[in-house]
């Protein structure tokens, strides 16, 4: 009898596995495209920063040169961490302009104020936009001479404030980064939305018994649980203001422009990789090598941070 | 709530004036666009004169819009439906299923997210012409979804992790099998998910011109952002033309986002964080 | 309430894509019959040609046109791309085995890297070439001594001036450096922007350069020693060219360092500015802006008394794809454009001095600028020597000017970042 039994479940269970097996096909088809098209390629190309490059034509195996030259060797050592502190500010200013503004809006929107939904439209406009677009719109707005921006600003009385934005090296970058912002903050906002709606009623409801209210109550009861939305648009925003390309390239072209204020580690390895506008001479295995190292700059610290959010929320 | 009067008037006035400064720039795209030149660079802030149109029509005379637009259309459709099937077949596996790799392949998937993918655009540009796929859109369509594709099994595994396993168990004792449980019993569930991924990726994809840049040289088969790129450079001086073609570039994402835009914001509010 | 949402949301979708096949289907069954027809002219041969010329679309129709009347089997394509992306895509393109039959060149030292890099076909002993004079087909010469491209056109860069303006206010040509900055002076005073230029992009800081430069440098006895190591950039030459283009600023526009190429030419074209140091690829676009304009050009006056110069370098010729599966038509279409009909054609219709010598131009403004070139040209010397390394020399100067009009350097620090550039790549430094 109990045997019976015994033979009754082993085949049960023997069935079970026979049928999970398609299971495994269901990831199959993403990891198809995704290796195809993705991860093929880039360690194809990943091959090439081991090689020395005459203009587009690959040479003799050289090992890591490519790597030590990109870090020793000038002007490419110079080149290369002034665009990384570019890079550096473009992340602060996103973290505190972009998304800290939208936290703030998401949180008057959360108080129910009318017109959230017409609101809610307006700050997300900017994003359906190509960042093409976004790039040449602006540059048009913030011409020094025909352009809206100093228009507005001679017409408030500001003449004082009239600026070649875009040319001068002390404000250049900060206007890209600020024109990214614009950009990016509706998407920021509805993350943060998201997050508030998330908090249960309850919780709220309950805090503001024990006589929480205004800051009070945003520190200590709707901080720790807005922590995933925070955690998902820093991640975000990280790799983003790491990877900055587009907008740059699409308002300062790829030379980062003017006296390379605008470089980002992206646009230098455009600029390596494809050459300049009028066909200067290429570095691709230099090129490579910087995506290389950009790549793995971005992995291991969103690993890190990311690790370090478990840990914290563990804590907490 | 009770909240002061300042407090509250404060509040308004900070959202009315961000969502100004949101607003203002694309107003003025769409009303400079019906200026001529010399208006512009006359009075830039004032609204046009007389609706001016004939730059309209030299640009539409001048492209196949049409056929941009179709070309746009169809990348983006076909791409967020392949992105909507491939990845939630695969978030379902990641999330539901507890081997040993399954962490692994979910790592391997997010590092999607960080790679310079133009770094490897040699070899995809080989692969592609191996593929028969230069000058075809199905090039795009393949790029977009496999860029696409760590984002979307971030937002969907997440999604699944939240989600109670107890329906699905219920339908396995029943003996559905694993697919129609993922079709039936889960997706209906995961649609607000489902709705952030495809308009997250028919954005990207819609708004996209690194790849056609390099993948299609034939005119008929260039998507909107690309194929208004030559017009940028060509009618460089030409502000109002720039307006109009800047405008024109972005009027069917816009028109699409005011017929849809409840679905939208819900789309992307709902499945972002959890 | 959310189902039925997202439902209406697809079917916006579905609506859409409808909407769109409906109306492209149209298109493209036009264009298919379109197609067939050409089918039938026996399998023509169809070349294409790549080019960083969008704005000659049109004219290049008409070439290719006249090409078609010699030669009514083979079509030809232009397909140009914008020309900050041109490389890019041509790089791409020729490293996988693609890419244009035809490929329009960039002059020196980008384009010889492709010949050097095996990618393009050596066209020694095509028909036509001998019409060429050496200087003209150096710009496409390989380090192997073959020659790989057709030379297209000359440009020139000088000062362009606005005839209206200069009539005006009872101005002339200068004759001296000192005149040209009296000229400058009461162009100011009369509240006229002197020179149209601008800071932002570096390649009109560096175009400017080769037009100012030769008045201090001296022209071609300078740029013969400096090609052979005899001098370096540090020469006190070379630093006072650096040193009049940074006492020229205070005749610039007001924000000059925001401002790009579309400014400047608008400036220059509405008859806010009255000179503008430019190239001649510009006379037609400033004149579509504005018909009514009245061009005059003046040579540089030398300022250590030699003769006033006009700079001048072939700016692009067409060479052959090593890979092209056409090689034998794409040479018939490269031997029209080595003749005289296509050099008289291209001179007519682009306002363009052709790069084959004695042909007469219909534009009275073209034809004096070409007789100038023969009479005192300079090379553009950066353009014709020094656009290799990486950064290029090029590049190095234009950006360090960009710093030196933002106060962040000095010429003397100009002149020595390119040469430092310089002696990592020019072999008479080394």
């Amino acid at each position: 009898m109990q045997t019976m039994i015994q033979t009754e479940t082993v085949k049960q269970k023997k069935r079970k596995k026979q049928k999970r097996w398609g299971i495994h096909l269901f990831p199959i088809p993403a990891l198809f495209i995704y290796g195809l098209f993705i991860v093929y390629p880039l360690v194809a190309a990943i091959t090439y920063s081991f090689y020395d490059w005459k203009g587009i034509q690959k040479q003799a195996f050289v090992g890591l040169e490519n790597y030590k030259n990109l870090f020793t060797l000038e002007p490419f050592s110079g080149m290369f961490w002034n665009a990384f502190g570019h890079n550096v500010l473009y992340f602060v200013v996103q973290m505190v302009v972009q998304n800290g503004l939208a936290f703030f809006l998401a949180f008057i929107i959360f108080q129910k104020i009318r017109g959230a939904e017409l609101l809610k439209m307006a700050y997300f406009l900017p994003r359906l936009l190509s960042v093409i677009v976004v790039g040449f719109l602006w540059k048009l707005i913030l011409n020094p001479n025909f352009g809206a921006l100093n228009v507005i600003l001679s017409k408030l009385g500001l003449e004082s404030w009239k600026k070649a934005w875009l040319g001068d090296p002390d404000t250049a970058l900060m206007t890209i980064i600020l024109v990214n912002c614009w950009f990016g903050l509706g998407f920021a906002i509805l993350i943060f939305l998201a997050g508030f709606q998330s908090i249960p009623k309850e919780l709220i409801e309950a805090a503001r018994l024990d006589g929480a209210k205004g800051l009070t109550m945003l520190r200590r009861i709707m901080m720790p649980l807005m922590m995933p939305s925070i955690m998902i648009m820093t991640v975000l925003t990280f790799i983003q203001s790491f990877e900055a390309f587009e907008l740059v390239y699409a308002m300062q072209g790829s030379q980062g422009e003017p006296y390379r204020s605008t470089d980002t580690l992206a646009v230098y390895f455009y600029r390596l990789a494809f050459g300049g506008a009028t066909g200067d001479s290429t570095a691709i295995g230099l090129g490579s090598a910087l995506a290389v190292v950009l790549f793995l700059f971005i992995c291991v610290f969103t690993a890190l941070f990311l690790n370090y959010m478990k840990k914290k929320e563990v804590e907490m | 709530m009770k909240q002061s009067i300042w407090m509250k008037s404060f509040y308004y006035i900070v959202a009315f004036l961000f969502a100004s400064i949101s607003l203002y720039p694309i107003i003025l795209m769409i009303v400079s666009s019906f200026k001529p030149t010399i208006e512009i660079f006359t009075n830039p802030l004032s609204l046009p004169k007389s609706f001016h149109f004939q730059t309209y029509e030299k640009l539409l005379d001048q492209v196949p819009f049409m056929t941009y637009f179709y070309n746009s259309v169809f990348v983006s459709v076909v791409s967020v439906l392949l992105i909507l099937i491939t990845t939630s077949l695969a978030a379902f596996y990641i999330a539901r299923y507890t081997y040993w790799w399954n962490n692994i392949l979910f790592f391997v998937f997010l590092m999607g997210m960080m790679i310079p993918i133009k770094l490897g655009i040699v070899p995809l540009f080989i692969l592609m012409k191996g593929l028969g796929l230069t000058n075809s859109l199905w090039s795009l369509i393949l790029m977009y979804t496999a860029q696409g594709i760590p984002l979307s099994i971030l937002i969907l595994t997440g999604f699944f992790r939240t989600m109670p396993m107890e329906l699905e168990e219920a339908a396995r004792m029943d003996g559905a099998s694993d697919l129609r449980i993922l079709w039936n019993v889960v997706l209906p569930l995961m649609r607000p998910a489902l709705g952030t991924v495809m308009i997250i990726n028919f954005i990207q994809s819609w708004n996209d011109f690194f790849f056609p840049l390099i993948f299609i040289t034939n005119e008929m088969k260039k998507t909107i952002p690309v194929g208004m790129l030559s017009l940028f450079g060509e009618y460089s001086a030409d502000w109002g033309a720039l307006f109009a073609g800047l405008t024109l570039s972005s009027l069917p994402m816009l028109i699409l986002f005011f017929i849809a835009s409840k679905q939208f914001m819900e789309g992307l509010t709902a499945g972002a964080v959890k | 309430m959310n189902k039925m949402g997202k439902a209406w949301l697809f079917g916006v979708f579905a609506f859409i894509l409808m909407f769109a096949t409906a109306c492209s289907s149209e298109k493209e069954t036009s264009k298919k019959s379109n197609a067939s027809k050409e089918d039938e002219k026996a399998d023509a041969v169809t070349l294409t040609i790549g080019s960083w010329r969008t704005e000659d679309t049109a004219k290049y129709e008409k070439v290719i046109e006249a090409f078609n009347k010699k030669h009514p089997d083979i079509k030809v394509e232009f397909k140009p791309s914008k020309n900050t992306e041109y490389n890019t895509i041509l790089n791409t393109a020729l490293q996988s085995g693609e890419g244009p039959d035809i490929i329009h060149l960039r002059p020196y030292a980008p384009g010889i890297a492709l010949a050097d890099a095996g990618y393009l076909e050596p066209l020694d002993g095509l028909t036509g070439l001998d019409a060429f004079p050496e200087t003209a087909l150096q710009a496409s010469k390989g380090s192997d001594g073959k020659q790989y491209g057709v030379p297209l056109n000359m440009s020139t860069t000088q000062i362009f001036y606005n005839k209206k303006i200069f009539k005006e206010h009872n101005l002339k040509e200068p004759k001296t450096w000192d005149e040209f900055i009296k000229l400058n002076e009461t162009l100011k005073s009369k509240n006229i922007i002197p020179i149209a230029l601008g800071a932002k992009e570096g390649w009109l800081l560096s175009a400017a350069h080769g037009i100012i430069g030769p008045a201090h440098y001296g022209g071609n006895e300078f740029v013969e020693k400096i090609t052979k190591g005899e001098t370096n950039f540090e020469s006190t030459e070379f630093v006072n060219s650096i040193k009049a283009m940074d006492q020229l600023k205070k005749y610039f526009p007001d924000n000059y360092e925001g401002l790009g190429m579309e400014d400047i030419r608008t400036l220059f074209a509405t008859g806010q500015a009255a000179m503008f140091p430019m190239g001649s690829w510009e006379i037609e676009v400033v004149r579509s802006l504005n018909p009514d304009i009245e061009i005059g050009f003046f040579p540089m006056p030398s300022a250590i008394g030699k003769e006033p110069t006009i700079t001048a370098w072939v700016d692009g010729s067409f060479a052959l794809n090593a890979k092209s599966k056409h090689k034998e038509e794409a040479k018939l279409f490269l031997e029209f454009l080595a003749t005289k009909e296509f050099a008289e054609l291209f001179t007519n219709e682009f306002k363009m001095i052709s790069a084959m010598p004695g042909v007469k131009a219909k534009d009275e403004l073209v034809t004096s600028l070409g007789e100038a070139v023969e009479k005192m040209s300079t090379p553009y010397m950066m353009v014709v020597y020094f656009a290799g390394g990486n950064p290029t020399s090029k590049t190095t100067l234009e950006n360090e000017l960009q710093g030196m009009y933002l106060g962040k350097q000095t010429p003397e620090g100009v002149a020595k970042s390119v040469q430092e550039n310089a002696e990592t790549w020019f072999k008479p430094f080394q």
